[in-house]
């Protein structure tokens, strides 16, 4: 790649992916970042599988902090609240770009970074002009921008369910510790690599700024149900139901169904499950989901989670 | 004199204001034709809310019901109940949080019945 920076085998891997235009990007970010600290934070950013206009966005916060306020702000310290979760720590001391959300930064990626013409692409003149065209459209149309953080041509109506979704890490993975995330595979194993729910949901909810990862549970490439629930129960704590499927065995999926609340009763966990075709509404013992052989459902063929959908990339509300 | 950190009142203290209480106003938002987009819109127009005492909490609630959803009867009508039942400062945040679940879990249920179809032995 030539970079005149020194980059991490962990970037590089990441890099690789990256198309040659998002590489050069990179560069020109690190060769902007004010500070070595700033340069570091990108780099495990890019580790830690962030898009490219994840990284660009996270690069111009960056930009404006001294390196006491950008540390501040991308750090967690004792002080963390009591309900983040274990792996939502772990994971934001290998990711300053997490941390920093976590904290209650927010970035604003421009996903039309890889193609399309967007402002960084364009030349300085038209560039500002375009930011301009933008500024104005958000002048007229407020709301919008309250709504959706983006311009009102960017309408949840407007997305493409067809379009590859940026990758992402959700954020409740628990992976490696405190060392940046191993790069994501283009997914997990799913019933013929479909997945059903993640664009619909990602279209509905872009401008509650929630996205979503789908997820099949105890099959090779997925995930392990123990761990699918301790992110469910992240999520449900910051108030997101979790959508997922059960069927009779993993990678079977027959039926729909939400994770909608979690109720903590000493070293018991009850979680409430809805099915909204039959409209059935249960509480399940944590301990019953984890023996896989029943569920309180009257149809008792669907006796185990196949599949979860995990919220991610979440507003710092949330 | 209301104690600094006030317990919420009975019904957002609730188990089931985020269940069965949640899932009974689905429905009618539903059988009301209430889109998505209104539910997102409200949700952001809520978070104006946060740190808001009750009293005004509660008149903005009406207000927001009466300006900006007064086209969606149903929704405004959903409004002016929850606003009636705002006594704690504690409420607020609560009913905050209960309408962002709203409109998450209309957006799950939405999808679940759209992707339905393509599951085996689905329905």
């Amino acid at each position: 790649m030539g970079s005149p920076h020194t980059i991490s085998d962990e970037a590089a891997d990441q890099l690789a992916q990256w198309t040659p235009r998002a590489r050069l990007l990179f560069d020109e970010l690190l060769d902007d970042a004010g500070t070595d600290l700033q340069r570091e934070f990108l780099q495990r950013a890019v580790a830690s599988a962030h898009t490219p206009a994840e990284v660009h966005a996270f690069a111009d916060e960056l930009r404006g902090l001294s390196d006491e306020e950008a540390y501040e702000a991308c750090t967690l310290q004792e002080d963390a609240p009591e309900d983040y979760t274990v792996s939502q720590l772990l994971r934001a001391e290998a990711d300053p770009l997490f941390a920093f959300e976590l904290k209650g930064g927010t970035i604003e990626p421009n996903e039309d970074l890889h193609g399309g013409t967007t402002e960084n692409q364009l030349p300085g003149p038209l560039a500002r002009g375009k930011r301009d065209l933008d500024d104005d459209r958000q002048k007229l149309d407020p709301l919008s921008k309250a709504v959706s953080g983006k311009k009102p041509s960017d309408s949840f109506e407007a997305e493409s369910p067809g379009a590859r979704a940026p990758k992402k890490m959700d954020w409740n993975d628990l992976s490696g510790g405190n060392q940046p995330a191993a790069p994501k595979k283009e997914g997990p194993s799913t019933a013929g690599g479909q997945r059903f729910l993640e664009s619909l949901l990602a279209e509905a909810t872009r401008s509650l700024h929630i996205s979503w990862r789908e997820q099949d549970v105890d099959v090779p490439g997925g995930i392990a149900l123990a761990d699918a629930l301790a992110s469910a129960a992240g999520a449900l704590t910051r108030g997101i139901p979790v959508p997922c499927a059960v069927g009779p065995n993993p990678g079977d999926h027959r039926r729909f169904v939400v994770l909608l609340q979690l109720n903590t009763s000493g070293k018991n966990r009850a979680w409430q499950l809805y099915d909204p075709f039959s409209a059935e509404l249960v509480w399940a013992n944590e301990g019953d989901l984890l023996a896989k052989a029943e569920l309180p459902f009257a149809n008792k063929v669907n006796r185990r989670l196949t599949r979860i959908v995990l919220p991610q990339s979440l507003r710092s509300s949330f | 004199m209301a104690p600094a950190k006030s317990q919420p009142s009975t019904p957002f203290a609730s188990r089931e204001l985020n269940g069965e209480v949640l899932l009974e106003e689905l429905t009618d938002l539903r059988n009301a034709q209430i889109h998505q987009k209104h539910l997102n819109d409200l949700v952001v127009g809520l978070r104006d809310l946060e740190g808001v005492r009750v009293s005004e909490a509660s008149q903005r609630l009406k207000q927001l019901a009466a300006n900006r959803f007064s086209g969606t009867p149903a929704l405004a009508s959903l409004l002016v109940r929850w606003a009636a039942k705002l006594k704690a400062e504690a409420d607020v945040p609560l009913l905050i949080a209960h309408f962002e679940r709203v409109a998450i879990t209309s957006a799950i249920v939405s999808a679940i019945r759209r992707a339905a179809d393509t599951l085996k032995g689905a329905r």
